[in-house]
């Protein structure tokens, strides 16, 4: 079975401070990678150990849904490791094999972790239906480690990583160029407003760090825009760091050891600039992991970590906003909506914003994923991913006509339009939460004579 | 990972059929990408837009914002796309021989 993503070449993997196991060594270096993990992941044991395959999960499941794929059925999909586990590390599986449901790990059952945990979006859907709440994700993040500890990783992953060593985020901006992209977007501000509004780069003593996405600086120029007019409005003292122009994190999704590093960068640009609140940007599992795991990374650290969604819903009755004459829905993030703690704070700052207000079906914590999350955004995976879209394009189709489609992710924001169009759906606009925050402020304009 | 044949050199690509070295890049290699990126005829528009992400590049290091991309060539989103069937992170980056970017988009 050959895996349908591309991954990295070896000098890729070691430019990236990775080295390739030889296939010989695979199963060794596996299962020394599983029994660390045994020990240092409490969860993921009583993942492997307690599934009753009772099947609840499958129809909740977006992935399996969508492609049909026996493996991708979140039980089937865990099955994949739950089996090497039983087989290595059971008696039973150890004294009877097969007959206990154990399998030998070999080149076959590696093919299928690279295929199938690459299909899973991680979005915990079914953890929240599974009656002993196992979270296929936590699998699926344990397989992409040991994968990654073998030197085997998505290219799409690897340029990631690569870009963020050279500059600390995903898409490679230097400070020359944040500095050229926030001179633009003052410009852009200026004009529509009058006002002059900053974006301050690395300003010593801020009293907050405003962690925005990458891909702020450029496709989703109005979400950025969105935030600095708020924070403008409340005049409080704040900064975007140069050397984490990233809330993404995206060793959560290949590599926890590179997940760590990112969150000490966090970590160090917070403690270099002085903010005793971290103000975290819209990207789905930057939110898990820095709200997660940065003690974690950093031991405890002397500030405070929040979403811009909680910040700006404790200031929106500080903000001069007027309600906008659209049909606006909400497509809920999964790393917000399951344990993230981000529900209701959006569908606040959106009701503030506009006329209507509608929820798609199912919502919140039941909502389902786009089909890009996990970083599922390769272009050789276009096919799968818009068979994991599935899903949400028939939520959106069920509600008619809307005028924009709110989603606070990165990753949603570039999964979801190119989803819209293969299904069809088409003729309403597609953002973010703070890119409505920033177009329903009201400026009184100074009159021209 | 790949090569192509572009006058008689022997040219590297990536995965995503970009290249591999940004030096590489002369006005023969933009009319074999045009083909896979669906550009039908090279116009002037499109080298308009080649040539502004390429200065852009040499400055920067790095594609411009969409937005600022559009406001500097005075092209709007729909007519890059018109340009550009697969994208301005895709095809127009590709046909000006800037890497494919990474992240979110």
């Amino acid at each position: 079975m050959k895996p349908p993503l591309n991954l990295a070449k070896e000098s890729d993997v070691n430019a990236i401070g990775f080295t390739v196991t030889r296939p010989e060594d695979h199963k060794q270096r596996t299962l020394e990678k599983m029994a660390e993990l045994r020990d240092s992941m409490r969860s993921l044991m009583v993942m492997l150990e307690t599934c009753t395959k009772c099947g609840n999960c499958a129809q909740q499941c977006h992935s399996y849904l969508g492609t049909g794929d026996y493996n991708n059925f979140p039980a089937a999909r865990a099955e994949l490791m739950r089996r090497v586990y039983k087989r290595y590390f059971t008696t039973a599986g150890k004294m009877f094999g097969r007959f206990n449901g154990a399998e030998e790990f070999d080149e076959e059952t590696l093919s299928k972790w690279v295929t199938y945990f690459y299909q899973c979006n991680e979005c915990r859907r079914c953890a929240r239906y599974c009656p002993f709440g196992i979270d296929t994700a936590e699998v699926t993040i344990a397989a992409r480690h040991i994968l990654s500890e073998l030197g085997i990783m998505p290219k799409f992953m690897q340029s990631i990583a690569s870009a963020m060593i050279k500059s600390g985020n995903n898409m490679g901006i230097s400070k020359l160029a944040c500095l050229d992209c926030v001179e633009f977007m003052e410009e852009e501000m200026q004009e529509e407003t009058g006002l002059d509004i900053k974006i301050p780069v690395d300003k010593p003593n801020s009293d907050i760090l405003y962690v925005p996405s990458s891909a702020d600086f450029f496709t989703n120029v109005d979400t950025m825009i969105g935030v600095a007019k708020m924070f403008h409005h409340l005049g409080v003292n704040w900064t975007i760091p140069s050397s984490v122009l990233e809330a993404a994190n995206f060793g959560l999704l290949f590599n926890l050891d590179v997940m760590r590093e990112q969150n000490q960068r966090l970590n160090a640009a917070a403690l270099e600039l002085g903010a005793s609140l971290v103000v975290q940007g819209e990207c789905g599992h930057g939110w898990r992991a820095a709200k997660m795991y940065t003690e974690g990374a950093s031991g405890p650290v002397p500030f405070k970590i929040m979403h811009v969604l909680e910040y700006c819903d404790e200031h929106l009755h500080e903000l001069p906003l007027r309600k906008l004459p659209m049909k606006v829905t909400l497509h809920d993030p999964c790393n917000y909506s399951r344990g993230g703690g981000i529900i209701e704070q959006p569908r606040r700052i959106i009701r503030a914003c506009v006329e209507e207000f509608v929820e798609m079906t199912p919502t919140g914590a039941d909502n389902f994923c786009c089909g890009g999350g996990s970083g599922l955004l390769m272009d050789e995976m276009l096919e799968i991913r818009m068979q994991l879209g599935k899903k949400k394009a028939e939520q959106i189709k069920a509600l008619g006509q809307i005028d924009y489609l709110a989603i606070p992710c990165s990753i949603c924001k570039a999964q979801i339009p190119t989803v819209m169009k293969h299904y069809g759906l088409e003729g309403f606009e597609k953002g973010g939460v703070m890119d409505l925050v920033g177009k329903a402020m009201i400026y009184d304009k100074p009159e021209e004579e | 990972m790949s090569f192509i044949a572009v006058e008689g050199k022997q040219v590297e690509l990536d995965e995503d059929g970009f290249l591999v070295e940004p030096s590489d890049w002369n006005e023969a290699i933009v009319s074999i990408f045009a083909k896979s990126e669906d550009v039908e005829e090279l116009t002037e528009e499109h080298w308009k837009v080649i040539n502004y992400l390429r200065e852009y590049f040499k400055k920067f290091g790095m594609a411009p914002m969409v937005r600022k991309m559009c406001k500097d060539t005075g092209l709007t989103l729909k007519q890059i796309y018109e340009l550009f069937p697969t994208g301005p992170a895709k095809g127009a980056c590709k046909l000006a021989g800037l890497p494919k970017p990474t992240g979110c988009v």
